[in-house]
């Protein structure tokens, strides 16, 4: 069960012994709905045939939903991304979570990422834009240049978020890298 | 090997980190006078951690650490700057170097001679065009330090490489001259030359190089492949 509980992320030998301990000594019951949620998950959850999030239907809700935009596409690299994209009120089209990024020293390309699938959700013709919302790491830069190469080669629009300082931050207070990013990047005002 | 260290404003690059308890990271960093080293940076996955917008690769860092163990613990980073980050093609051939890094050198080995060729190499990265020279520099220096360094100039015999002829390389011997066509695969001894006086002029000399280091670190390596490059051409089929 320990050597079970370390697969999740962060849990090295001794929080698995932990939480392995408490569930058997002290918390029996939410042992049982623990194993219950996690096997009913895997039944039922798997990859939205058009956005790649988790679902439990074929399609998600958002994906079938006739008030969000189908001419853009807004591609991240994980789940809770979206929570931060749609929190921002600011974006009605629709998704495609990478469940990833490239990480070239991992081996992780394009295959583990399925590139292909990305391809052909975003050349159903519908679609006018890709918006590529990926990390501003090294990782993600790499993951949205050659997503951008792909996509302009099959004609279509490509566009990045923009980074910069955040709103509200100070000159004073922000990283020394972000601010140099912001300098190479500025444009006409 | 792991002696005591208390290391500060020490010049590196971060090469690879994982993921480390909650909230800590390992840093796999090569520094310029203690060579490649690895450090626990606590906190540094924390959602508003100082580290976030330092430990970033490519980047020149001045690192600071102590301790004893094969890990050492991160006390102090700072982002040195200097250069634009790497974009596009220049981030895939980062990682290339990275990993031959990772792969090849061994830790807590100084090679302020290879941190400096990493350095420029990175450089010229980031400038984008013409990286081919600073590759190939990089990877000869790389061979050199870590005790394979290449014979250029003189073949397996001793007798100096005469640029009019073809020659076949031998891991750990040297250029042998080819007789006739042997089928094998060949350079001209005017790309060795031309090696040899650090000149990558000529597009046969950037080609024939870059098959020639290829060659011989897909022998250092154990004949075990690059990720990063199974990556990259990958990524040129679509
Ligand atoms: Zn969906």
């Amino acid at each position: 069960m320990v050597e079970a509980l370390r697969c999740l992320p962060g849990v090295g030998p001794k929080s698995a012994q932990r939480m392995a301990y408490h569930l058997l000594q002290h918390d029996r019951h939410g042992a049982k709905r623990l194993a219950a949620a996690l096997s009913g998950a895997l039944e039922v959850l798997h990859h939205c045939s058009r956005c790649n999030n988790f679902t439990e239907q074929e399609i998600c809700e958002r994906c079938l939903s006739s008030r969000r935009d189908p001419s853009q596409l807004c591609v991240i690299e994980m789940p809770v991304d979206l929570n931060s994209m749609e929190l921002t009120h600011a974006y009605n089209g629709l998704y495609y979570v990478l469940m990833g990024r490239l990480s070239p020293l991992d081996g992780v390309g394009p295959r583990e990422l399925a590139f292909e699938r990305l391809l052909q959700r975003a050349g159903d013709g519908l679609v006018k834009e890709v918006i590529l919302a990926t990390n501003y790491t090294n990782e993600g830069e790499a993951t949205a240049h050659y997503l951008s190469e792909m996509l302009r080669a099959r004609g279509i629009r490509v566009s990045r978020i923009a980074r910069g300082v955040p709103v509200g931050g100070e000159l004073e207070f922000t990283d020394a890298a972000t601010v140099a990013q912001a300098l190479i990047e500025r444009r006409d005002y | 090997m792991s002696a005591k260290q208390r290391v500060d404003a020490q010049p590196a690059f971060l090469l690879h980190s994982r993921p480390y308890s909650e909230t800590s990271l390992v840093l796999d960093v090569f520094s310029r006078d203690y060579g490649r080293v690895a450090l626990l940076a606590r906190g540094a996955r924390r959602p508003r951690s100082a580290l976030r917008g330092v430990l970033i690769g490519f980047q020149g860092l001045e690192l600071g650490w102590f301790g004893g163990g094969e890990v050492k613990t991160l006390a102090r980073a700072e982002w040195q700057g200097g250069q634009p980050l790497l974009a596009g093609r220049g981030l895939l051939l980062g990682y290339y170097l990275n990993e031959l890094l990772v792969r090849l050198l061994p830790r807590e080995d100084g090679h302020p001679l290879l941190f400096d060729a990493y350095a420029s190499a990175l450089a010229a990265l980031a400038g984008g065009a013409g990286d081919a020279p600073e590759l190939r520099r990089f990877e000869q220096i790389l061979l050199r330090e870590i005790g394979y360094g290449l014979s250029l100039a003189h073949d397996a015999e001793g007798a100096a490489v005469d640029g009019q002829l073809r020659y076949r390389y031998l891991v750990e011997r040297g250029p042998i001259p080819v007789r006739g066509d042997e089928g094998m695969p060949s350079l001209s001894g005017k790309t060795l030359l031309d090696m040899a006086a650090d000149d990558y002029r000529d597009p046969c000399t950037q080609a024939e190089s870059k098959g020639l280091m290829r060659q011989l670190l897909a022998h250092y390596l154990n004949g075990k492949p690059l990720q990063s490059r199974r990556v990259f051409m990958e990524l040129q089929e679509f």
